[in-house]
């Protein structure tokens, strides 16, 4: 064992630099895989440590004004019930945005449920009647910092009031803006009333806890039918705000998976070349160290010891880095302990296990393979082979023999051969498919109408909806507006409310992206994304039924359709079905489809500037900006593939180098210059990776199409998205390579050329 | 069975080697008995593709025989498994090798004492007797100089301490000399002479009848048969007339032999 020992560690200094490239490999292979884990899981939820720190409710409700919330509180189940608050929705106004918030009032002093976190500034207090408390994410979207001067509108804008910030706090009861909206703002209630003295436009806010958070459907439903379904606003429970903070990004998730296991397998291919690279590169010295005295399992044990400590030091890499890339990667958490960030334990061991046993598998095979040959025979091999006809018919045909040479000797190893090229086609494979993604996300960005989004939103503000649809249709950027409301519905036995658009009219409805059936036509038509469809368990042809202000409305669903907004999860109708069932409806706003070429911002400001700033102007955010942490990632992914790659090249540069010094001097007797000889080995590696990468390529192109469209049509964005790589984009990766691949075997020809003959002319 | 063979360091009997590769057989020995005795110092000579390089290899078990019998210190050897002769050779066997053979990426020293610890030395003893070889071979200075950084006869000689390491019954050199200069090749000759001296028994392979003349005994190998094996006598200068009478048998140049075959 100390003879092993030492021969290892004299081994890994002796080739710092493959050492390096396995760990880092194992560490890159790892670390993709645990964050793909901890997205796909939801890992990064800091709702627990929010829920417990701010004492929240598992349930809130908004109650019509007038409803008697006490009887809730003799429910089963009800442990606790919050002082009923009032709420309203308002208008937040700065100089360059208006953003819809919701108003709750507030005491000075915190109440026992659901207390907002107080992250930074003061809390309200009656010193100063104007102060308001943002809801950090709020905060964040809308670049407001305590001490900011704002105005909050009224909803029909007929009042403006001007307050000013004094803190910012976090809170359990709602999930982060602009995820969920409106955004939260705390005021006291003196203050709500001076913004909003109309009590009819004011709900109550009650929030409860239970004995037992598992039975809070049961619940829901029981207070639902105490009170009236026609009392209760809107229901949020606990469930819906901790999903909604887990930062799952299911895409995001789904691409890093795939490409972390692809990268495993590459990585596996890369190893098993490099350890038979090795295998081949040492067999005198290991064929010697047999000779020694060490048995076939001790070379055995000795190589696969050596790459398992390798193994090792890279998965403690690839963990510390997934932990410190998961927060750095989406920012800041509030409320969130170390342990939010945590990818969970279960996906942390399944996924060490599984790289230790493939790189394990990845180096035991070459190594046994190793010791099983006779010391002798070790010590004899070389490459066997012999001037194929097309080799000779090229040097008959005057093509340089640098050249000829250098192509042949790149196959007259055959396994070594298609390991290199496999190590480098598979890489390459992927990199075709993310240079792919990343061309489909500029696509959505650039033209986000292809993924069904209107870019820009205008509400009445305080002109008339007749007033602003005139306004609007003067515009000469917009091709058509459509009026939207978005109405909450109740729907019963699932014990939730959900937010559904009404978008448009039965007889002129919004242009949605359908990827089956067809548009609403009728009343009490409607179509749905397939998240919702899911969510709900139903098909395009079966029916919904919810519940609008204890309006019952049951909709027939004709179509499927592909919309990002709300978490994928839509369900549309025309405007004209909640008139025809008699269910309330707000005023809404107008959903704009803009001309093709125009940017939404310049559109944007523009109507905010012809209206004189009271259109409600606002900008949809576009799936292709969220994504730019894809983009991060991708880019990441790119660079492990990359060095796999690499990995597999130096690899076969190695082998090919040690063939090569059996014959350059031999060469040169029969009259080839040094410079055609170092050309020959140049000309080596290129072929190999010319031939890897441009296979690769090939396959790539193939399938990121089909990958792509298959990915976002699981996740709501639509069949027909995915576009492959450009070929410009194709071509320069493949370029990059083979420059490379040029440079290293020119490097490595500079420096055996100096070897001495005699040392070189072995056995 | 107990013929005599129980003295005997190495005994061959009948050993035989077929290479077949390409649906081509090349007997590379047919054949061939040898005895080797304790503290004996023999060299098989031959031209090239005699078989000698085979015979030797065969005897340290880097190979493994078509036919034939190994006995080792009176133990059959030829069919063990690559696991035992590895064994077997870490205390009982050393090698030295025409190409130097050391450990690239290890010192001088280190190659040393790893042969001492394959043979089961702990760090002090094989310490101790990497500094006691070094010096013997006049390498003291050379302990962590890396192998690529020595001359061939400095390399040869590390090769050397290294094969000895373990104090082995018996020491295995396959062309020692042949890559080396005429004065390296004189210091690798005397100090195979004098571990010969201090009763290291060794079978050295060459084609130079110079250097299998340092042997005392020099067996012929040709087309993988062994033609001739005889003691090395070097003739002594007559003291007297009287003794002159007596001459010496000296060996006959290998020409000889072949015309005698016809």
């Amino acid at each position: 064992m100390r003879a092993i020992g030492r021969w290892i560690r004299a081994d890994m200094r002796a080739s710092v630099g493959q050492a390096i490239a396995v760990a880092g490999v194992v560490a890159g292979v790892v670390t993709a895989l645990l964050l793909s884990a901890g997205l796909l899981q939801g890992a990064t939820n800091p709702w627990q440590g929010l829920f417990t720190a701010s004492r929240g409710a598992h349930i809130w409700l908004h109650l019509a004004p007038g409803t008697d919330a006490d009887s809730i509180r003799s429910l089963p189940g009800v442990t606790a019930i919050s002082s009923p608050e009032e709420a309203t929705a308002a208008t937040m106004v700065q100089t360059w945005q208006r953003t819809r918030v919701e108003l709750r009032a507030m005491r000075p002093v915190p109440p026992a449920i659901g207390r907002p976190l107080l992250s930074s500034g003061r809390w309200l207090s009656r010193a100063v009647p104007a102060g308001v408390v943002l809801e950090v994410t709020l905060a964040e979207a809308v670049h407001a910092a305590v001490g900011d001067e704002l105005t909050l509108d009224n909803v029909d804008g007929s009042i403006a009031t001007r307050v000013r910030v004094v803190g910012l706090a976090e809170t359990a009861d709602q999930g982060f803006y602009p995820d969920q909206t409106p955004g939260l703002i705390w005021v006291l209630p003196g203050l709500l009333q001076r913004v909003e003295p109309d009590a009819g436009r004011t709900q109550k806010v009650v929030g409860l806890q239970i004995a037992n958070p598992a039975r809070t459907g049961f619940v829901v439903q029981e207070v639902v039918t105490q009170v009236g379904s026609s009392a209760v606003g809107s229901v949020s429970t606990w469930q819906q705000v901790k999903q909604s903070m887990a930062r799952r990004n299911p895409l995001l998730g789904l691409v890093l998976a795939l490409f972390g296991l692809v990268a495993l397998g590459a990585a596996v291919l890369a190893i098993i070349n490099v350890t038979s690279g090795r295998v081949l590169v040492q067999h005198a010295e290991l064929g010697m160290l047999q000779a020694l005295g060490f048995t076939p399992a001790q070379l055995t044990l000795m190589l696969t010891a050596e790459h398992a400590l390798l193994t090792a030091a890279g998965i403690v890499a690839g963990l510390l880095g997934a932990r410190l890339l998961m927060p750095l990667l989406f920012g800041a958490v509030p409320g969130g302990s170390p342990a939010s960030v945590a990818v969970p334990a279960g996906w942390s061991a399944l996924i060490v296990g599984g790289t230790v046993a493939s790189v394990l598998l990845a180096t035991a095979v070459p190594a046994w393979r190793a010791g099983r040959a006779w010391p002798v025979a070790a010590v004899r091999a070389g490459p066997r082979g012999h001037l194929s006809r097309l080799a000779t018919t090229a040097m008959a045909a005057r093509l340089p023999p640098a050249m000829v040479l250098g192509s042949r000797a790149a196959f007259v190893r055959r396994m070594p051969a298609v390991l290199t090229v496999a190590g480098l086609a598979v890489p390459m494979v992927m990199i075709t498919i993310g240079l792919g993604f990343w061309a489909t996300l500029d696509d959505v960005r650039a033209n986000p109408a292809s993924v069904g989004l209107a870019t820009v939103t205008a509400g009445p503000g305080s002109l008339t909806m007749a007033q602003a649809a005139r306004l609007i249709a003067a515009d000469r950027d917009v091709q058509a507006s459509y009026r939207c409301v978005q109405a909450v519905g109740l729907v019963p036995g699932e014990t939730t409310t959900i937010t559904t658009l009404a978008m448009g009219t039965s007889r002129r409805p919004y242009p949605f992206v359908v990827a089956s059936g067809h548009l609403y036509h009728a009343p009490e038509q409607a179509v749905a994304t397939q998240a919702l469809l899911d969510a709900f368990g139903v098909h395009v042809g079966q029916f919904i039924q919810m519940y609008f202000g204890g309006v019952p409305v049951t909709f027939r669903i004709v179509g499927r359709i592909i919309d990002p907004q709300y978490g994928g999860e839509v369900l549309a109708y025309g405007t004209d079905t909640l008139a025809y069932e008699g269910a309330p409806m707000a005023t809404g706003f107008y959903s704009l489809v803009l001309r093709p070429g125009v940017q939404p911002a310049a559109a944007a400001s523009r109507l905010r500037q012809i209206s004189g700033g009271r259109l409600d102007v606002g900008l949809v955010s576009n799936p292709g900006d969220q994504l730019g942490v894809l983009r991060a990632a991708l880019g990441a992914l790119i660079v492990v593939l990359a060095l796999i790659a690499l990995t597999s090249l130096l690899t076969a540069l190695r082998v090919g180098i040690r063939d090569h010094q059996r014959d350059v001097w031999v060469l040169r007797a029969m009259g080839l210059t040094p410079v055609q000889v170092k050309t020959a080995v140049v000309v080596r590696t290129t072929v190999l990776a010319l031939v890897g990468v441009t296979v690769g390529a090939a396959a790539g192109r193939v399938v990121s199409s089909y990958l792509i469209s298959a990915v976002s049509q699981a996740y709501g964005l639509g069949a027909g998205l995915g576009r492959a790589a450009s070929a410009e984009s194709v071509a320069a990766t493949i370029a990059v390579a083979v420059i490379g691949a040029a440079v290293a075997g020119a490097l490595s020809a500079r420096t055996d050329s100096q070897n001495q003959a005699a040392v070189v002319l072995g056995p | 069975m107990t013929n005599g063979a129980d003295t005997l360091l190495l005994r061959t009997v009948g050993l035989s080697k077929i290479f077949r590769g390409d649906g081509v057989s090349v007997p590379a020995l047919r054949g061939v008995d040898l005895a080797l005795h304790p503290g004996e110092f023999a060299a098989v000579i031959g031209p090239s593709g005699s078989g000698k390089s085979t015979l030797l290899h065969m005897a340290g078990g880097l190979e493994p025989p078509t036919s034939g019998e190994i006995w080792l210190n009176g133990q059959r050897v030829d069919g063990l498994s690559q696991a035992r002769w590895a064994k077997l050779r870490r205390r009982h066997i050393g090698f030295v090798f025409q190409f130097f053979n050391l450990v690239s990426n290890m010192t001088v020293a280190d190659n040393v004492e790893l042969a001492a610890l394959m043979g089961g030395a702990t760090r002090r003893q094989a310490r101790h007797r990497r500094e006691e070889l070094l010096a013997e071979l006049g390498l003291a200075g050379k302990a962590d100089a890396a192998p690529a950084r020595l001359s061939g006869g400095e390399q040869q000689r590390v090769a050397l301490a290294r094969a000895m390491a373990n104090r082995p019954s018996l020491l295995l050199a396959d062309e020692p000399t042949g890559n080396l200069d005429s004065a390296a090749s004189q210091a690798v000759l005397r100090l195979l002479a004098t571990a010969h001296a201090d009763g290291q028994a060794i079978l050295l392979v060459t084609h130079d009848a110079r250097v299998a003349s340092a042997a005392d005994r020099v067996i012929s190998l040709f087309d993988g048969t062994v033609i001739d094996d005889a003691p090395m006598v070097l003739p002594r200068l007559p003291a007297s007339p009287e003794t002159s009478a007596a001459r010496p048998r000296v060996r006959a140049p290998l020409s000889d032999v072949l015309k005698l075959r016809g």
